[in-house]
């Protein structure tokens, strides 16, 4: 037909597979041919509206179903580095203006710095720390210096120019940019600077003569330096609040103040007498090679550092992320171990196999980029988050997923026990009649009349203080559905009634069937379809209270997610201005669901019911 | 008529004392000792045994150990306190004392019992005052495009969660276009002289966004409603016989069509009412604004379930007496209704 043709070809297809092939045949014909369950399907398929809610609905519905899966949540997941991150894949994105020239690369928690061969800086990812603080507002005089290293922490960064003269901006207020006296003296006296780092709000340098100098946040950090190991230095690797320095003898301590009980003083017994001519470090662990090419490491290692994998080759350099290790071997191919959450050991294949020679490695955080030969650069590790993170770190796609996951489980289970209790109460008042009829309906008017929400919050309240949180969420399904059954009871019992004056009935009586066999084998089919109707509405009005008793805290408890808690603590400016994405996707995708279904409904409903047609 | 009302008012009376039982056994279940609470400063003081006294009598003071129904009836004000002479219970005026905050219950109900009774009569009456001419208009131009797009605004209004509806009220009003303050009930640090104008007009200021979120959140189910139950109406033989009269349109619309679509549309007003009540612990919550709502959230937060239970028998009351108030107002509208048969 003519009409078929302008229907988009999935309609069609979706019409054809529920439907069956359309045949041209006159009216009556076609009308005879059909059975009630396929009228009322081509109705319900007729409206674009309703096609279209039911494909966003499925489309979500398969996210939610499947995701989970790829999407895996852990939860207790939680990193500080990763705090509030707008939506985007930017973390690792070098300018354009600086590719080809680069010449030297500093990772830090969620951006990158680079300078390029003219001593330019350039800043990319989510450089912004607060609302104030930014740190890709780079200070005029820095931008007229010759940059020749830097180093990026946490949430200040470093740079050092070709004079000698160094340079902090980014948060300075817990004393990141307070050069210590004896590092001003050294400086006026010519230094020659050999190593810049930078780690939590608090930075350091190695000179050349073997000086070690620390400044920045001493609250949080042991930023000491003895003075025994002063002037013969070689190399330090910044743990998230500690540090390990590598000797000009070739030997690692653990140099500052807090050395006794810390893991990180704590070095393995094979490693003794070797040694060491590289040293790395994460957030908590260290690294060290020695001259023969063998790699020890020690500390707190939880998330998978301590995995040494086998080398094909020496081991030329190491380097250290958030959580994880990376090793250029002598024949040019990466190694990385440790943590892969955010797929920071995933080495390009290229790289793994040693295709391209590397002149520059810099890892930080959860990034790694590699400096080639032709002056390309290779990364790998986190890009970002499609939908942003929330305020522990959590990448909110997960959570979006999990919990619809949780809403949509909680609402469809709470309105089938509804629908269990609705159709057998209202089934035995409508047969009956009588006084069970008026008890019933009693107990109905005062289920149905007492406020919905007050009252599951105090049963969630009561009964669930000593549950955990998969035993709130089987609570919350009852109590959900045992209040929510008074609807489909009065639905029911009222088409019982008139029903129950029809031919079929009567028939069925003067047969001696039982009474009970009548209602639930003969009545019941016949009330099905408003039933489903009725189902498909009570199912977007249990996702709408789940959620809201999740929003006040007396639904599903965090940190389980669900599409109510998830905008729980969303209701201040600051949260609804800066924070966007934190509100608008989860806010987006339950709105979009719960129209998808009440418009479904609303189709089925007109489909079943011919009268509701002409409203 | 009289006869109906006295018959009613013994259902609601009965039905309250179930509820109230049913929530009072609730209230039971949570494992607490006021007895215990009370003594618990003094532990130290005292000689094990000496305590052990003190407890028991505290326990008998206070009636802890007499069944559960007694306990039940001597809270209702049904059953002689402890001292077996006096009556001491909520039909005495006596609500219980809150815990959290130090004072009877009384004197912490009023104040916001009066906010949340002042937003809802404002949001009532701005989503009546829309939510009818709207459907009455909707359902006379059926199908047409102002119609049609309603019907997808209203579909919006009652399918997103009303903390969702807050949020984006808040981020249009507040953030973007900054014409009311985020949440309080007024401005912080101003005083005003008690029941002065201004200090009207400063409440006023800060409730009106709550109020246009709730009527932007019920107009949704009511719109639906009007415009369903006028269609009805205006389907009906009667207004075909009226227009055959000559009658001018608006006489029929609003003489004999709305007249009897006001039926339906009653008893959800019922069920609506209901809900604002239930949706004010959303918006109250959402706006930090001093209400039964809030009041409710801080008791079953803290564990303060004196509060909470006489909370929880406001909104039962208010539920009971508004299905009476629909009743009656069923034959007032429609004289061939009658309840009272």
């Amino acid at each position: 037909m003519a009409s078929n043709k302008k229907e988009f070809f999935l309609v069609r297809w979706f019409k054809r597979l529920v439907v069956g092939r359309k045949e041209v045949v006159d009216i009556m014909h076609e009308e005879q041919l059909q059975t009630p369950f396929k009228t009322m399907l081509k109705k319900f398929l007729k409206k674009k509206t309703v096609i279209f809610a039911l494909t966003m609905f499925l489309l979500i519905f398969a996210m939610v179903l499947i995701g989970p899966k790829y999407w895996v949540l852990d939860l207790s997941e939680q990193d500080s580095t990763l705090i509030n991150l707008p939506p985007g894949y930017n973390m690792m994105s070098i300018p354009d203006s600086m590719k080809g020239k680069v010449s030297d690369i500093a990772a830090g928690g969620t951006y990158g710095l680079g300078i390029d061969t003219d001593g330019h800086i350039h800043t990319w990812g989510t450089t912004r720390i607060t609302e104030k603080i930014d740190l890709a507002d780079i200070p005029e005089e820095v931008r007229q210096a010759k940059i020749v290293k830097l180093a990026a922490g946490s949430d200040h960064a470093v740079a050092l120019a070709e004079d000698g003269q160094l340079y902090v901006w980014g948060n300075t207020r817990l004393q990141q940019g307070n050069f210590t006296s004896e590092m001003k003296k050294d400086q006026k006296d010519g230094w020659n600077i050999t190593q810049l780092e930078a780690s939590t709000q608090f930075s350091a340098v190695v000179t050349d003569e073997g000086n070690l100098y620390m400044w920045g946040n001493k609250n949080q950090s042991d930023i000491n330096v003895n003075k025994k190991y002063q002037g013969k230095i070689a190399k330090v690797a910044l743990t998230a609040n500690h540090y390990v320095a590598l000797l000009n003898d070739g030997s690692v301590v653990y140099a500052g103040s807090k050395a006794k009980g810390n893991p990180l003083s704590s070095q393995p017994k094979e490693m003794k007498g070797k040694t060491i001519v590289d040293i790395a470090s994460t957030s908590s662990a260290v690294a060290a090679l020695t001259d023969d090419g063998q790699v020890f490491v020690w500390g707190n290692t939880v998330r998978g550092e301590e995995k040494i994998p086998e080398f094909t080759s020496p081991v030329k350099n190491i380097y250290g992320g958030r959580y994880h290790f990376t090793a250029v071997l002598e024949d040019n191919s990466v190694v990385s171990w440790g943590n892969n959450k955010y797929k920071q050991t995933d080495v390009p294949s290229a790289l793994a196999n040693g295709e391209k020679e590397i002149v520059g490695m810099y890892v930080g955080n959860h990034q790694n980029y590699a400096l080639t030969g032709d002056g390309e650069v290779i990364t790998w590790g986190l890009k970002g988050f499609l939908l942003g993170t929330d305020d522990l770190g959590r990448d909110m796609l997960t959570r979006i997923v999990n919990g619809g996951a949780v809403t949509m489980t909680v609402g469809a289970i709470s309105v089938v026990i509804a629908t269990i209790i609705g159709v057998l109460l209202g089934g035995l008042a409508g047969y009956f009649g009588g006084k069970v009829d008026i008890l019933i309906m009693r107990i109905a008017e005062i289920v149905g009349g007492l406020p919905f929400i007050p009252f599951a919050m105090i049963l969630s309240a009561v009964i669930g203080s000593r549950l955990d949180s998969n035993q709130k969420m089987y609570l919350i399904m009852v109590v959900l559905g045992v209040l929510s059954w008074t609807g489909t009871c009065r639905l029911v019992r009222a088409q019982i009634l008139a029903q129950r004056e029809m031919e079929y009935v009567t028939a069925a009586k003067a047969m001696g069937i039982k009474e009970v066999t009548i209602v639930f084998r003969h009545i019941l089919p016949n009330v099905m379809a408003l039933l489903l109707v009725d189902m498909t509405l009570s199912f977007a009005t249990c996702m709408l209270t789940e959620s809201t008793l999740s929003y006040l805290g007396f639904g599903i408890p965090l940190p389980q997610p669900t599409w109510g808690n998830l905008l729980d603590g969303a209701n201040n400016s600051v949260v609804i201005q800066q924070y966007w994405w934190r509100w608008v996707f989860p806010a987006a995708i339950f709105g979009m669901c719960t129209i998808c279904i009440n418009m479904i409904g609303d189709g089925l409903r007109d489909a079943v019911d011919p009268k509701s047609n002409e409203r | 008529m009289g006869k109906y009302i006295l018959k009613r008012c013994v259902y609601i009376v009965v039905v309250f004392l179930i509820v109230s039982f049913m929530m009072y056994m609730l209230y039971n279940l949570i494992p607490s000792d006021p007895a215990r609470a009370e003594l618990e400063p003094l532990r130290k003081d005292l000689k094990p045994d000496e305590y052990l006294m003190r407890y028991e009598a505290l326990r008998a003071e206070m009636g802890l150990d007499d069944p559960l129904i007694i306990r039940y009836l001597r809270w209702m004000g049904l059953w002689t306190d402890t001292d077996g002479k006096t009556f001491n219970g909520l039909l005495q005026g006596n609500f219980g004392y809150s815990n959290f905050y130090k004072t009877d219950v009384v004197s912490t109900i009023i104040s916001p019992m009066s906010n949340t009774i002042f937003i809802n009569i404002f949001s009532t009456i701005a989503a009546l005052g829309i939510t009818i001419p709207l459907g009455i208009f909707c359902a006379v131009h059926k199908n047409g495009k102002f119609d049609q797009s309603t019907q997808v605004v209203t579909m919006l209004g009652y399918s997103i969660p009303i903390y969702i509806i807050a949020l984006v009220f808040m981020f249009l009003f507040c953030v973007v276009w900054r014409i009311f303050p985020v949440m309080g009930m007024k401005t912080a640090g101003a005083t005003y002289a008690p029941g002065s104008w201004e200090e009207f007009t400063d409440m006023l200021y800060h409730i009106a966004l709550p109020v246009i979120v709730m009527t932007f959140g019920s107009l949704g189910g009511m719109t639906r409603y009007v415009r369903s139950a006028m269609i009805e109406a205006l389907s009906m033989d009667y207004i075909r016989t009226a227009r055959a009269k000559g009658l001018r349109e608006k006489v029929v619309i609003y003489s004999h069509a709305w007249r009897n679509a006001l039926l339906p549309i009653i008893t959800s007003i019922l069920g609506w009412f209901l809900g604002i009540f239930g949706g004010s612990v959303v918006i109250e919550n959402t706006f930090s604004l001093s209400g039964m709502g809030k009041l409710y959230w801080i008791g079953l937060n803290n564990n303060d379930f004196e509060l909470v239970l006489a909370i929880q028998m406001f909104y039962s009351i208010v539920s009971l007496v508004g299905a009476l108030l629909i009743d009656i107002s069923y034959g007032l509208v429609d004289p061939r209704v009658r309840v009272d048969k």
